[in-house]
């Protein structure tokens, strides 16, 4: 059975050619990229004279050196691994705090829900930016006094940080997918003597999976892309700072930066390519009674 | 009264000996010293350093050392490697149970992003403990106390810091203390393609004497540049760089007699006169197709070098690493020079003067080690030892500024030294050998990571073209070391953009300027316009 079955089929390929003609820029840009990584040169427009392919580049990256000649070798594995930790770290606490709070706010009638519903979506109007400063100033007075701890606990903060910015959203999302669960399912655990925290766990959970692994991945990416907060608190370096902190077109040698990039582009199409059924699932809202 | 008398006696013989036995049992239980002073006397003082951190229980100093730049530029950190395991061998020769380890040596490309890290991290105490930038960021971390001040310290080195050429000194202060010491720094040539030069009948040999004495002025390079491109001989007069960080550009504005900095008021001058005279000859150069009009858009790589090595220009405003980076890197026609080419394709001389009667010139941007306000403190006992961990600190500065550490520099990254003592030395051909088979006392770890670099760049040419240029420096002019310049260079770049698209003429885009820096409250504040618009001025 078709999915949509009030639009013409005559139309499809028209669809599908506006769609494509719309994402190609996006498509020429990422191909460009991808090719100027495998090339002695950065290939930048259509005419392909430019490309002298090379894997020099890549075992570059994978050595860390950012340049042809000298430059201070980086270990790209422990970059990745740090990109790693923040996104995984994000992805978990913003999972773990929307699915219970979304919970909350769509089952349980307490006083402040409506006014902490309106509260929510304000904060996700707040930009990160804006609230870099104040968020630095906590950072002061957080800040552990023993050197020792300080690498660790500015893995904890940005995650915290970069976490409370998606948290807002999510807990929207997820207040959606928990509102499309009928209730009777949450009745009859009640009923059998379950306490409500049972009922989220073992009922609810399973049946907003598409909404948690939805939740999980954009946290993650955004986990994974942030510049800003990982670039202000974290000590160590992510693959978005490492590529631009060396992204000085002078200095630099392009398509190295082009394979970094690339690399850094990988968990993202690996994600979307693993997860776009369980997603798609999602983004129509609703679940399987 | 006699038996009082006797009492007395004998009580003050009692509080003799009991407070010789207090001091007796002080001595034995002294609290190691805390204080060193410094006497000048380099082995001396690390010597004594060692003795006052080894009775305090450390045997091991950590430190950290930031840097940034380009990729050839490396010793800007390992020179920190390379001093800490000198200090290092003096202590072990002396039996001295104490080592320095370089924890952590964080290199990145991009300095103003170095500096924008530095300056998030240091209140937290996350940032390096040497720091080696631009002297431009200087003041402002002088001012918001982020390093250390070293004036006292340098009394003592008063000879080291005689060595260093006196501008590069100037330039490393901050309201007449001493915040850092100079590591390198550079001249932004006139370059002119030889083989483009001969078919046009422009005697090169003769052409760096001329311009250094003023005869040779920026008409004359336009005569020549047009010279050239009309009889075909080159499709460009003249290329130039792009973009507001790079201050190549506001070489005109001091060649035409300008400044840009009052030094008794202390804010940054638009110098109108000389202002429009550079962005007249900009203008005059686009509009009679010597210079590409949309060259401040011209990629790097793709663009502006390869016109430059490919001989499709006469002229070129560059900089002194542009030598070795066309060595390095694949700009003629996917290779890159051999030095043997650079040196028979191009000549160089002084940025001529604007007119006659006016003097060349060149620019520096002398990069600076400095100390962290707060180095040393990932070690034990900081707050009792702060005074000796700073002290040690700059006499690791110090030993990086050896004359082989810097001339070593200079030759793979083709900037200038900053030592009298290192120019001497990139001269010795015995030397230079001996670098070039890496056949120096130098850190393993050091040696494992110039070997590609000391390969691509260490030969004789490279050298006697980085002695051929140090005159240079005698000539030389800083971008001012302002808070608010970056803002200026800005709007100075838009109108070059503008000057040489042909959208606005000279006096529309010194009108442009004058209105950009009075319409930010901030910049107004802190800019100085002075003088008119030149009235029958003429060109070239």
């Amino acid at each position: 059975m078709r999915d949509v079955e009030t639009r013409p089929r005559k139309y499809e390929w028209a669809i599908i050619l506006a769609v494509f003609f719309a994402s190609l820029p996006l498509i020429l840009g990422f191909s460009l990229l991808i090719l100027s990584s495998f090339s002695t040169d950065m290939v930048t427009n259509l005419d392909l004279k430019s490309l002298h392919f090379t894997i020099e580049n890549w075992i570059n990256v994978f050595q860390g050196r950012l340049a042809i000649t000298g430059g201070i070798r980086t270990n790209i594995l422990r970059i990745t691994l740090n990109t790693f930790i923040v996104a995984l770290g994000v992805a978990g606490i913003v999972t773990l705090v929307s699915t219970m709070a979304g919970y909350s706010l769509s089952r349980i009638d307490f006083r402040g829900r409506k006014h902490l519903m309106v509260l929510l979506l304000l904060l996700h109007a707040f930009p990160g930016v804006a609230l870099i400063v104040g968020v630095y100033l906590l950072y002061r007075l957080t800040f552990p006094q023993s050197p020792e701890m300080v690498r660790f606990y500015s893995f904890f903060y940005v995650v915290l940080a970069r976490g409370a910015l998606e948290i807002p959203m999510s807990v929207w999302l997820m207040k959606g997918f928990f509102d499309t669960v009928p209730w009777e399912f949450e009745w009859s655990g009640i009923i059998d003597g379950a306490s409500r925290i049972k009922v989220w766990w073992k009922i609810m959970l399973p049946l907003v999976k598409p909404g948690i692994l939805a939740v999980a991945l954009f946290a993650f990416l955004a986990g994974w892309q942030d510049i800003i907060y990982v670039r202000t608190f974290l000590i160590d370096q992510t693959l978005a700072t490492f590529i631009e902190a060396n992204i000085e077109a002078e200095y630099s040698h392009m398509p190295l930066i082009a394979a970094a990039g690339t690399l850094y582009l990988v968990p993202t199409i690996i994600f979307f390519i693993t997860a776009q059924q369980l997603l798609l699932q999602g983004y129509s809202g609703g679940i399987k009674g | 009264m006699k038996a009082e008398v006797i009492w007395l006696v004998a009580l003050l013989f009692l509080g003799v000996a009991a407070s010789g036995c207090i001091g007796g049992t002080g001595t034995e239980t002294q609290a190691p010293s805390t204080e060193v002073q410094l006497t000048g006397d380099f082995t001396k003082d690390v010597i004594e350093i060692g003795k006052v951190l080894e009775a305090n229980g450390i045997n091991e100093v950590k430190f950290s050392a930031w840097g940034s730049g380009d990729p050839n530029s490396v010793m800007r950190v390992y020179g920190i490697v390379e001093a800490a395991r000198r200090i290092n061998r003096i202590w072990e020769e002396n039996g001295i149970n104490v080592r320095i380890v370089i924890t952590e040596t964080h290199y990145v490309a991009s300095f103003q992003d170095a500096y924008k890290d530095y300056l998030s991290k240091q209140p937290l105490g996350q940032a390096g403990d040497f720091f080696v930038n631009s002297y431009a960021f200087l003041p402002t971390l002088a001012e918001e106390g982020y390093i250390l001040d070293i004036t006292d310290y340098a009394y003592a080195y008063k000879g080291l810091i005689d060595d260093f050429y006196p501008s590069l000194i100037e330039a490393s202060k901050y309201k007449g203390r001493l915040y850092g010491l100079p590591q390198d720094t550079e001249a932004r040539p006139l370059y002119v393609r030889k083989d483009v030069a001969e078919k046009i009948g422009l005697d090169v040999n003769s052409l760096p004497e001329k311009v250094k004495n003023g005869e040779f002025t920026w008409s004359d390079v336009y005569y020549w540049a047009k010279k050239a491109k009309e009889s075909g001989a080159a499709e460009w007069g003249l290329i130039h760089r792009k973009g507001s960080a790079h201050p190549d550009l506001i070489q005109f504005i001091f060649a035409f007699g300008g400044k840009l900095y009052d030094e008794e008021t202390g804010k940054l001058v638009v110098d109108v006169p000389a202002v429009y005279k550079w962005l007249y000859v900009e203008w005059k150069f686009a509009q009679d197709g010597l210079l590409p009009k949309d060259i401040m858009s011209w990629d790097w790589a793709k663009q502006i070098h390869p016109t430059i090595v490919e001989g499709r220009t006469l002229f070129d405003i560059g900089g002194t690493w542009y030598w070795t980076e066309w060595q390095t890197k694949q700009y003629y026609h996917g290779r890159g020079l051999k030095p043997e080419e650079v040196k028979d394709w191009f000549a160089y001389t002084l940025f001529p003067a604007g007119e006659k009667g006016l003097k060349p010139v060149t620019l520096s941007q002398p990069f600076v080690w400095m100390i962290n306000s707060k180095a040393g403190q990932q070690n034990p006992k900081y707050d009792e030892l702060k005074d000796v961990y700073h002290k040690l600190a700059f006499l690791i500065l110090v030993k990086a500024s050896d004359p082989d550490i810097n001339a070593i520099h200079s030759v793979i990254s083709a900037h200038l030294p900053v030592r009298k003592e290192a120019a001497k030395l990139i001269k010795d051909e015995k030397w230079l050998n001996n670098l070039k088979n890496l056949n120096l006392d130098l850190d393993q770890e050091v040696k494992e990571n110039i070997k590609d670099i000391v390969k691509a760049t260490v030969n004789p040419i490279n050298a006697q073209f980085l002695a051929d240029v140090s005159y240079m420096l005698e000539y030389t002019h800083f971008a001012p070391a302002h808070p608010k310049y970056p803002a200026l260079a800005d709007i100075f770049k838009e109108a070059v953009d503008k000057v040489l698209r042909g959208e606005m003429t000279p006096k529309e885009a010194v009108d442009y300027i004058i209105q950009k820096v009075q319409a930010d409250p901030e910049l107004a504040q802190n800019v100085e316009i002075v003088g008119e618009i030149p009235e029958n001025w003429t060109f070239p």
